[in-house]
């Protein structure tokens, strides 16, 4: 056994076939109802950001299902190439699609970069990891659907002018870059080790897209008002918190104790 | 601008940087984040539980990108939306990214420990409320003066590059060297201080981290108080010198007058001093301590 997971296939509660429904349809659906509804009113472009909780869920769940097999330090790593293809791919979809087919051009195009780079690292590097093709597929299609949603977020909009106008030029999206990897990267990245579980996991991913939400709705004061930025951010909050107190609980649940203070176990007890 | 200013400018800049190094290599030293991270992880897997924050965000320069653009971009909020003063707004940006920090490292220590049931590693919850404020008051230290650096950098030498943008190009740069100068001297020399000096680690020894302190069990604490004589101050030198000598040569032979290939001249030739330097310092200190020797007074005495 590694330090770096099982070096096996990992085992879940939930189908990599569940999480990737809920990655696309409830990112791309985040996103298109984040979009429409937004010009009615302002505050519902929080929509979005919740199409990008979906997304990074999703994300987390790829991430685990490639790291078990022993990569250890290579999670961060694939956490930045997540949305290194995804922001690619999010600007030439935004870009090519219109103003109403850009994110599903994005989703393909991440997901057409990611199966040539997961066939590069198995054939041509050799990793030899037999879901790599189909984890780098899953990890750039969730990488571009996280930036178009909190895209969503701070502008109202997918429309290519707009995000490069607001969110590209203003520098918006190097905290986008960054917040998105992490909440791909870090919930596995967090909880690593031979016990680690699914349900634990996934909580951390939804904990960290509440605040990636929190953080993209104080961005979206200067393009969508104060009042749609305090609700987004409240929102986010309130995800937060409910994520959080589920993790705790799945905490108390898997450790081996959780205790206020003690010394270490004794020799006996580690026997 | 004046050169003068300019140099002044570039002065403080350097300051920033130097305590945003310290401050940096400190935080990752207190939750043992980064290189050392791995024998903290591996330490109950061979039979060492261990009361050490186990701070497993990310590598350090993620981790740093994300808490200075997150500053950035509430900092560039605040003076945009509230006509906030820069300082306040700054100061602002850094808390919030502060108290994020703060949620990513409890959830790697409860989560790191959590999958190490089979092991026996218990969740302390003292380590966890006792060194989470002080990661993110490092934290707060460290995002402050790097939005200090891309704020002066942005508005007053006028660099084309957006606040959140070279705010997170700072971050992975302050993490990148922190990584690379600050950890030697905490996992090396501070993990397993009871081996030899300089013996390296021995495969066998994997894992079989200090556990015990001066006084009671070894914790994070302990840890910073370490780094704080030199791991800490030497990452803040580095950082230091990098802002402040790759400024310094675009502000002494400023492109704009004509000077580009003159501070890539100078670029290239301070690279050339400092390995050459480098390279003394490392054969003169090998030469100077070698490899460990038995005090020979003390072999005559066991005699």
């Amino acid at each position: 056994m590694s330090a770096g997971g099982a070096g096996e296939e990992a085992t879940s509660s939930y189908s990599p076939q569940t999480m990737m429904g809920i990655g696309i349809i409830g990112g791309l659906v985040g996103i298109y109802l984040g979009a429409l509804l937004s010009p009615t009113h302002p505050v519902l472009s929080f929509l979005g950001g919740i199409g990008a909780i979906c997304a990074i869920v999703w994300g987390a769940d790829a991430v685990r299902r490639v790291a078990s097999y022993g990569l250890g330090t290579g999670v961060p790593s694939i956490g930045m190439i997540a949305l290194g293809m995804g922001i690619v791919a999010s600007l030439f979809g935004l870009s090519i699609g219109g103003s109403f087919a850009g994110p599903i051009v994005a989703f393909i195009s991440a997901a057409t970069i990611g199966a040539i780079i997961g066939l590069l690292a198995n054939k041509v590097i050799g990793m030899g990891i037999p879901i790599m093709e189909q984890a780098m597929v899953e990890i750039a299609g969730a990488g571009s659907l996280v930036i178009i949603g909190l895209c969503t977020v701070i502008t109202g909009t997918f429309e290519y002018s707009a995000v490069i106008e607001n969110v590209v030029a203003p520098g918006y999206i190097a905290m986008i870059f960054i917040f998105g990897g992490m909440g791909i990267l870090h919930p596995f990245n967090a909880n690593l080790g031979p016990d680690e579980k699914q349900d634990r996991t996934l909580s951390v991913a939804i904990e960290k897209g509440a605040l990636a939400l929190v953080v993209a709705g104080i961005a979206s004061a200067i393009n969508e008002g104060l009042e749609a930025a305090f609700v987004t951010a409240l929102i986010g909050v309130i995800i937060w918190y409910l994520a959080f107190k589920k993790y705790f609980e799945f905490v108390k649940r898997d450790a081996h104790k959780v205790v206020g203070t003690g010394m270490l176990p004794t020799e006996e007890e580690l026997q | 601008m004046e050169p003068l200013i300019g140099m002044g400018v570039l002065a403080l800049m350097g300051v920033a940087a130097t305590i945003a190094g310290a401050s940096e290599d400190l935080e990752s030293d207190v939750g043992s984040q980064s290189n050392p991270n791995s024998q903290v992880q591996l330490a109950p897997q061979m039979m060492f539980p261990h009361r050490i924050y186990n701070k497993a965000v990310s590598g350090e320069p993620p981790s740093n990108a994300l808490m200075s653009a997150i500053g950035a971009t509430c900092a560039v909020v605040f003076m945009d939306v509230f006509s906030l003063s820069p300082l306040f707004a700054l100061v602002l940006g850094a808390f919030i990214a502060a108290c994020i920090h703060g949620t990513f490292a409890i959830t790697s220590v409860m989560g790191r420990s959590a999958s190490q049931q089979r092991f026996k590693q218990p969740v302390y919850m003292d380590i966890i409320r006792s060194h989470t404020p002080v990661i993110m008051g490092y934290a707060f230290i460290t995002t402050f003066c790097i939005l200090v650096i891309s704020y002066l950098l942005n508005v007053v030498l006028g660099h084309p590059f957006p606040l959140p943008l070279l705010a997170f190009i700072w971050g992975i740069t302050v993490g990148a060297i922190g990584s690379s100068t600050g950890d030697v001297h905490y996992g090396a020399e501070r993990e397993f201080q009871q081996f030899e000096f300089g013996a390296g680690l021995n495969a066998s020894n994997s894992g079989n981290i200090v556990r015990k302190a001066e006084s009671g069990l070894r914790n994070g604490y302990d840890n910073s108080w370490f780094c704080a004589k030199f791991g800490g101050p030497v990452t803040g030198i580095a950082f230091g010198m990098t802002v402040f000598l790759g400024n310094w040569i675009t502000t002494v032979f400023d492109p704009v007058r004509g000077l580009g290939w003159l501070s890539v001249v100078a670029g290239a030739l301070i690279v050339l001093i400092l390995i050459i330097w480098n390279r003394k310092i490392e054969v003169t200190a090998r030469k100077a301590f070698g490899p460990y020797k038995e005090d020979k007074v003390e072999e005559e005495a066991t005699a």
